[in-house]
C-alpha cells in the first residue's frame, strides 16, 4: 500500500487534487458504475451506495484494493493502473466529504462541468449530436466531440456560421474509390506498402476497409455530399448543433 | 388402411432422421452453437462410454492474454481451429497439433471505454472471420492470412454503456450481433452487416419506437432506455428464412412504476419486446413473431440465451419446435413457425418468484420485488442458468442443462435513468438457499415430457456450457478445473480430467484426419456473474487463466473402443 500513500502524498497542489479527483471519477465511471454494480455519482444500483456513508480513506483504499469477501466486490489491485487505483479512492473519499491530510484541501471544490457554461440551445444542440434514437443518422456515427462519438472524420476545426453553410459544406477529403469493378465515395486514411485503408461512405455507419495495396484506385471528387447524411435533422435541430460545436470548439 | 399405417412410421423415420442431422456437427464445429441449430451436438461418436476412460491431453494451447478468462467457443473449419481470447486476440490453429498459423490482437480499447472484458467467440464464413468487441465493432478478418479485412462500428461505449461480448450469427450472407447493456439505461437492438463489404443490411429495436406495434406496452418516454439487450447469439432456419433470438430484461430492473402503463394486464405482452424470444425476417430484420416470456421482468430475468431449433413429435403431431430457456430456469417449447406455445417446464429445485404457468404459458403467483422492503426471490439474478450453452442429443431426445441454486435478497431504490449507466433502480445481494449443502446440478430433461430424465448435484455453481455428443457422452466443467463425461443416458460420470484452471468456456468436438478430438477453454472469470463466487463460496479461489485443452484417443484405445 505504500505506493499509494506516495502517489497521493506528492499531489500538493489543489488544482492536482481537483484533477485528481476529475480523473477518479472518470475511472469510477467506467469501471464502477458499470452493469449490475455501482451507481453514478457513487449512488446505489447492483451494488450499494457509496456517497456518505462515513468511510474513511483506509477503509477504501481496502476493499479498492483487496475486495470484500462475501460480497460481488473483487479486488481492483490488478485490474486498474496505480494511478487510476489511486484516483479512484481519492474520487470515492470526496463523496464521504474527507478532505484528507493526504489529499490536501482543493478537494471540496467541484470543477464546473463544460455543459455547465452551455446556453440552452447548446444544451439541446449537444443531446441532438450524439441522440441514441436517430440510430446512424445521428452526427456521433463520424464525429468524435466531447468525448462522444467516432472519429471518422478529421476533428472539427470550422464550425459553419449557419445552417446554410452547413448544408452546402464543401468535403474536399472524400474522394471517389473504385475496388472490384465498384466505384463508392472515400476517406482515405493511409496508403502504405502494407495496406490501403479508408472508409467506404457508401451508407450508414462508414465502414473502414483495409484493401490490398494497388487494389483500390483513388480520383479526386465525389458525388457525396455532407447534406445528404444529415438530412434527419431540422433545420432548428441543425441549428442548435451548430451554438453545441460553437461553445466547444475553439478554432 | 393397412397400407397407412405402414407408411406413417416410415414417414416419421425419414422426417426425424433429417431433423438429426440439421443440428449435429461432423468434422467440423462451423458456428457458435456447433450449428445455426444451437445444438450443441456432435455426430462423431470415436469417443464414446466405453472408451472415454483413455481420454487424454493431445495439446494445449496457451493464449498469453491472462486478462480474466477464456470463455469463447472455438470453431474448427477444415482442420484448422479458430480461437478468440477475452481482450479479442484472435488465433488460427492447427486443430491436430495445436501449432499456430496466425494470430490478429485487436487494439485494446482505452481504459475510458466502459465494460466486461470477455468474448464469447467467432464466427467464419465468405472467407473471412468476424467478432465484436469491447468498443462495439463488428470486425471482418481474412480467414486465411488473419489480415484485417473491414471494420465497422455499431455504438459509443461510453454514451451506450453497451459492449458486444457474444459470437456473431451467420445467417447466408449477413453477419448478425448483438450488444449488452441492457440493465443500463440503453435501447437495446440486432445489427447486421453484409459480410462482403460490412455495409449495414438492416437493425432491429428490440423497443419499438412511436407508431410501431407493441410501443403501447410502455409509459411514457421509458422505452427510450428500457433495456432488452439482446447480448447474446441467435439461431437461424434457413428453411424458413427466419432468425431466432432471445432478449434481455426490462430496464429499469426491480421497478415497473416508470414504465409498464396503468392498468396494463401482467400476464401477457408487457414492456415488448423484452424478456421474449422473436423470429425475424433474416433479409429484412422484420418481426415475424414474438412470445414473451416474462411479461414485466421485476427478477433481472433476461431471456438472452441460446435458441435451440429442432423438429419433434409433440401430443402425435411432427412440429417445427425451438426450446428456449430463460435465467429463471422456466424453458418455453414453442412452434417455430408460428410462435405457438407447446410447453413449459423450470428447471430450479428452488423457485419461489412464481407458483407456476399455466397450460397457457401465463405466469402464476408473481412474487414481485417490493418498495421500502427486502424480497428473497429464488432463482437469483445471476441465473437459474448463465449465459453459458446447454446441448441436446437427438439419440437420447434429451437437454442437458447446467443448474444453479442461488437466490438473491431485492431491495428496491428508485432512481431516474441516466443514459449508458446502470439502471437497476435497486440493489441484489446473493444468498445460497438455505438447507443445502449442494447449489448447482448437471441435469437431463426431455422437453417433450417436460420430465427430468437426471440429475447430479455439485457443491458449487456450474458455469461452463455443455457438449453432447453421439458417442452418449456429456462434457462440461466445473471452477475447480476439473473438465468430465457423463454417460448421457445415466448422468453417471465415466471420466474427469484436472485442467489446472476454472471452466468457463464452451466445450466443441470435431475430428482431423479420422481423429475425433474433444476441446474446451480453461480460465475462470472473476468478475460479473463469474464472480459470484467471491459472494457466495468467499473460501473458495478459482483459478484464472486462458489456455485450451484438447483431448483425444491414444491410437491403441481408438481402435478398441470403436464402434
Amino acid at each position: 500500500m505504500k505506493w499509494l500513500v506516495l502517489a497521493l502524498s506528492v499531489s500538493c497542489s489543489a488544482q492536482n487534487v481537483a484533477d485528481l479527483v476529475k480523473q477518479g471519477e472518470a475511472v469510477f465511471v467506467s469501471s464502477c458504475a458499470t452493469g449490475y454494480c455501482h451507481g453514478v455519482k457513487g449512488l446505489a444500483s447492483g451494488a450499494p451506495r457509496l456517497v456518505g456513508r462515513g468511510f474513511d480513506q483506509t477503509y477504501i483504499t481496502g476493499v479498492v484494493t483487496r475486495g470484500v469477501p462475501g460480497t460481488g466486490m473483487a479486488s481492483f489491485a490488478t485490474k486498474l493502473s496505480r494511478p487510476d487505483l489511486s484516483a479512484v479512492v481519492a474520487y470515492v473519499a470526496t463523496l464521504n466529504g474527507i478532505a484528507s491530510p493526504n489529499i490536501g484541501a482543493g478537494v471540496g471544490q467541484t470543477t464546473p462541468s463544460p455543459e455547465a457554461a452551455l446556453t440552452d440551445d447548446a444544451v439541446l444542440g449537444a443531446r441532438l449530436f450524439s441522440e441514441a434514437l436517430r440510430g446512424f443518422g445521428r452526427c456521433s456515427t463520424c464525429h468524435e466531440v466531447g468525448g462522444f462519438g467516432i472519429p471518422v472524420a478529421a476533428p472539427i476545426a470550422h464550425v459553419p456560421a449557419s445552417v446554410a453553410e452547413l448544408k452546402s459544406l464543401a468535403t474536399p477529403d472524400v474522394k471517389t474509390g473504385a475496388m472490384g469493378g465498384e466505384s463508392m465515395p472515400v476517406l482515405v486514411l493511409n496508403q502504405g506498402r502494407q495496406s490501403t485503408a479508408f472508409y467506404d461512405l457508401t451508407s450508414s455507419p462508414p465502414v473502414q476497409q483495409n484493401a490490398e495495396p494497388g487494389s483500390v484506385k483513388f480520383t479526386d471528387g465525389s458525388s457525396w455530399r455532407h447534406a445528404s447524411v444529415i438530412g434527419a435533422y431540422t433545420d432548428d435541430e441543425l441549428a442548435a448543433i451548430l451554438a453545441y460545436l460553437r461553445a466547444v470548439i475553439k478554432p | 388402411m393397412i397400407v397407412r399405417m405402414r407408411f406413417f412410421p416410415f414417414l416419421l423415420t425419414i422426417a426425424s432422421a433429417l431433423a438429426q442431422d440439421a443440428g449435429a456437427t461432423h468434422a467440423d464445429w462451423p458456428h457458435y452453437g456447433g450449428t445455426n441449430f444451437a445444438w450443441r451436438y456432435s455426430a462423431l461418436d470415436q469417443i464414446n462410454a466405453a472408451n472415454v476412460k483413455s481420454l487424454t491431453p493431445a495439446w494445449m494451447f496457451q493464449t498469453g492474454d491472462y486478462a480474466a478468462n477464456l470463455q469463447a467457443t472455438p470453431l474448427v473449419i477444415d482442420g484448422v481451429m479458430y480461437l478468440i481470447t477475452a481482450r479479442a486476440r484472435v488465433f488460427a490453429v492447427d486443430a491436430a497439433t495445436g501449432r499456430e498459423l496466425w494470430r490478429y490482437n485487436y487494439p485494446e480499447p482505452p481504459p475510458s471505454v466502459p465494460g466486461f472484458v470477455g468474448n464469447r467467440g467467432l464466427a467464419v464464413s465468405d472467407g473471412k472471420v468476424f467478432f465484436g468487441t469491447k468498443d462495439n465493432y463488428m470486425v471482418a478478418l481474412d480467414q486465411r492470412t488473419g489480415r484485417l479485412a473491414w471494420k465497422v462500428n455499431i455504438d459509443d461505449a461510453r454514451q451506450c454503456g453497451c459492449n458486444i461480448t457474444a459470437a456473431p450469427l451467420i445467417a447466408k450472407d449477413k453477419v448478425i450481433v448483438g450488444g449488452s447493456g441492457g440493465d443500463g439505461a440503453h435501447r437495446g437492438y440486432l445489427t447486421a452487416f453484409n459480410t462482403k463489404n460490412g455495409r449495414l443490411a438492416w437493425r432491429w429495436y428490440v423497443i419499438p419506437g412511436p407508431g410501431e406495434k407493441g410501443h403501447e406496452t410502455w409509459k411514457g418516454d421509458s422505452w427510450k432506455f428500457g433495456g432488452g439487450a439482446p447480448w447474446l447469439t441467435g439461431s437461424f432456419d434457413p428453411a424458413l428464412n427466419l432468425v431466432y433470438w432471445g432478449t434481455g430484461n426490462a430496464a429499469a430492473d426491480f421497478y415497473d412504476s416508470e414504465r409498464v402503463p396503468e392498468g396494463a394486464d401482467k400476464r401477457r405482452d408487457v414492456n415488448l419486446y423484452t424478456a421474449s424470444v422473436v423470429a425475424l425476417d433474416a433479409d429484412t430484420g422484420k418481426l415475424r413473431w414474438h412470445y414473451q416470456e416474462v411479461p414485466d421482468d421485476l427478477w433481472d430475468y433476461d431471456s438472452a440465451y441460446e435458441v435451440l431449433l429442432m423438429d419433434r413429435e409433440i401430443r402425435g403431431r411432427m412440429r417445427r419446435v425451438l426450446v428456449h430457456m430463460n435465467k429463471s430456469g422456466l424453458t418455453v417449447v414453442l412452434d417455430r413457425v408460428t410462435g405457438e406455445f407447446l410447453g413449459a417446464f423450470s428447471v430450479p429445485e428452488v423457485r419461489t418468484w412464481i407458483s407456476g404457468v399455466t397450460e397457457n404459458g401465463i405466469l402464476v403467483g408473481r412474487n414481485e420485488p417490493q418498495v421500502g422492503k427486502t424480497v428473497n426471490i429464488c432463482p437469483s439474478a445471476a441465473g437459474a442458468k448463465s449465459w453459458n450453452s446447454m446441448a441436446y442429443s437427438p439419440r437420447t431426445g434429451l437437454l442437458y442443462v447446467p443448474v444453479n441454486e442461488v437466490c438473491n435478497d431485492i431491495t428496491v431504490v428508485n432512481r431516474a435513468p441516466e443514459e449508458g449507466h446502470s439502471n437497476m433502480s435497486g440493489e441484489f445481494r446473493l444468498k445460497l438457499p438455505e438447507g443445502r449443502t449442494t447449489y448447482s446440478h448437471m441435469d437431463a430433461w426431455d422437453l417433450v415430457t417436460g420430465k427430468r430424465a437426471w440429475s447430479i448435484p455439485y457443491k458449487y455453481v456450474l458455469l461452463a456450457s455443455v457438449l453432447a455428443t453421439a458417442g452418449d457422452l456429456v462434457f462440461t466443467g466445473n471452477p475447480e478445473g476439473e473438465f468430465f463425461a457423463l454417460d448421457a443416458k445415466s448422468g453417471n460420470r465415466l471420466w474427469s480430467y484436472q485442467t489446472g484452471a476454472g471452466n468457463r468456456g464452451s466445450p466443441v468436438s470435431y475430428a482431423v484426419n479420422g481423429r475425433q478430438y474433444v476441446a474446451t477453454p480453461t480460465g475462470w472469470q472473476n468478475s460479473v456473474v463469474g464472480g459470484l463466487e467471491a459472494a457466495l463460496f468467499p473460501d473458495q479461489n478459482w483459478r484464472l487463466g486462458s489456455t485450451l485443452v484438447v483431448f483425444a484417443l491414444p491410437e491403441g484405445a481408438r481402435a478398441e473402443g470403436s464402434r
